[in-house]
């Protein structure tokens, strides 16, 4: 029997909640926020996946996702980062279990997360897609419709910012 | 210590982005540019850092329930009137129909102890549709508080009866707020309590009979859990996705904070 519309969209789209979570999280920095923004974007998912044809479903999904983010924060939150505190960051997290399970210091991730989450929302969502999802420059691009050297760009920068609040240090020059 | 390097190209390079033969030039240019080959050092080093440091969320399960439940609800709604002039997904609008007339029949036989069993049932359809709604953004509720003293006296003026709304907070299921909602065509108060987190509403209204009736189980659909009760001429349900045991344990204790009304 030849699988229906539904079956294929549980298959497909529907485990990677957890990536769509993830994302809307960084780029929201509120749970709650998150959590109503990705439910909005999996019903917009649904309604069109009847026309999504074929490809990565991935970078599809995290576009919508990260669509219905953007115009959540233009049309509800616009105060929203100018607020230093910031409960994602310093709220109890003793619930939040990384999807993998891998134990790495919980203060060293601490650190990054509260570095991540003083970044803008351009370098946010770029560390994001590269960093976690392992997306190419390419299909970052599409995501979030920005030029490749506009990527480029970003990504470098926000990076340059992370590895000052995590104080990596390269080799010395002479 | 001047190179006319490009900063941008150098996280290419390190993410192996760049054209063989851009990759190529930029490393060449490292094996003589001190500068340029310190900073693609700590460039690859972030990145190690931010792999192993950055991992993803789990999403919570209330939020995988709704989803669910809303995908499902799409299905239902959108059945008798299929208004998409692309490809529409016959098959799962038939498997939901399916889903529902099944969760029908079985809330039919858990009812069936009931009164007027039609009734409840599709009062209980539209006690789950309503909770289904209220988990939407901005749907939740019309006064949001944790103050009984703020949600209570909201209702008046919009009601005629007033909801009992105890503080169950220090039990672990804070309030969080009010909203008025519709049953059939009678407007409704609801009260809104979380349990970690899960949401619970709570309906009530003036019962048309008397007589008083201990807490019953309606059942489940769409996974959500029901229960109802009469007491002091007020019908009250509530339904949640909360597990059964904790819902029918919120019941006793919003039942304990809750005097029967006298007339």
């Amino acid at each position: 029997m030849p699988e229906s519309t539904l079956e294929s969209f549980e298959r497909t789209v529907v485990p990677l909640l957890d990536a769509a979570y993830t994302l809307a999280r960084h780029l929201l920095r509120d749970e709650h926020d998150a959590q109503d923004v990705v439910q909005e974007a999996y019903l917009r998912a649904w309604r069109h996946y009847a026309h999504f044809r074929g490809g990565d479903v991935r970078p599809w999904l995290l576009t919508i996702v990260r669509n219905c983010c953007w115009s959540w924060r233009r049309s509800t939150r616009p105060a929203r980062d100018v607020v230093e505190y910031d409960d994602e960051v310093h709220g109890d997290h003793s619930s939040d279990l990384p999807a993998d399970g891998t134990a790495l210091e919980d203060s060293d991730r601490a650190i990054l997360r509260t570095a991540l989450a003083q970044l803008p929302p351009e370098y946010r969502e770029v560390i994001v897609l590269r960093e976690i999802e392992g997306l190419s420059y390419k299909e970052i691009a599409a995501v979030t419709g920005a030029p490749l050297g506009t990527i480029m760009s970003r990504l470098a920068r926000a990076r340059t910012r992370l590895a000052q609040a995590l104080d990596v240090r390269g080799r010395e020059v002479s | 210590m001047d190179c006319a390097m490009d900063r941008d190209l150098l996280g290419a390079y390190v993410d192996g982005e760049l054209l063989p033969g851009q990759a190529a030039e930029v490393a060449e240019h490292l094996t003589t540019c001190e500068r340029c080959s310190a900073e693609a050092d700590m460039m690859l080093k972030t990145v190690r850092r931010l792999r192993e440091g950055l991992v993803r969320d789990r999403a919570p399960d209330v939020l995988r329930a709704r989803i669910r439940a809303a995908l499902h609800e799409e299905r239902i709604t959108d059945a008798p009137a299929p208004r998409r002039v692309t490809p529409f997904p016959w098959r799962a609008v038939a498997a939901g129909l399916l889903i529902a007339a099944a969760s029908s029949v079985l809330t039919l036989v858990a009812t069936r102890s009931g009164s007027t069993p039609a009734g409840n049932s599709t009062i209980a359809d539209e006690v789950v549709a309503s909770h289904i709604r209220s988990l939407m953004p901005g749907h939740l509720t019309d006064v949001e508080s944790n103050d009984q003293h703020n949600v209570k006296p909201w209702f008046n003026g919009r009601l005629d009866f007033s909801p009992v709304v105890p503080r169950l907070d220090s039990l672990g299921f804070p309030l969080l707020g009010g909203r008025l909602d519709y049953i059939g065509t009678r407007p409704v108060a609801v009260v809104i309590y979380g349990r970690r987190k899960h949401v619970i509403n709570v309906f009530s209204w003036p019962a048309d009979s008397g007589g008083d009736m201990q807490p019953s189980a309606v059942g489940t659909r769409h996974g959500y859990n029901i229960i109802r009760w009469k007491r002091g001429g007020v019908e009250s349900w509530t339904a949640s996705d909360l597990n059964a045991d904790e819902l029918r344990q919120f019941v006793e204790l919003l039942r304990a904070g809750t005097p029967p009304r006298r007339e």
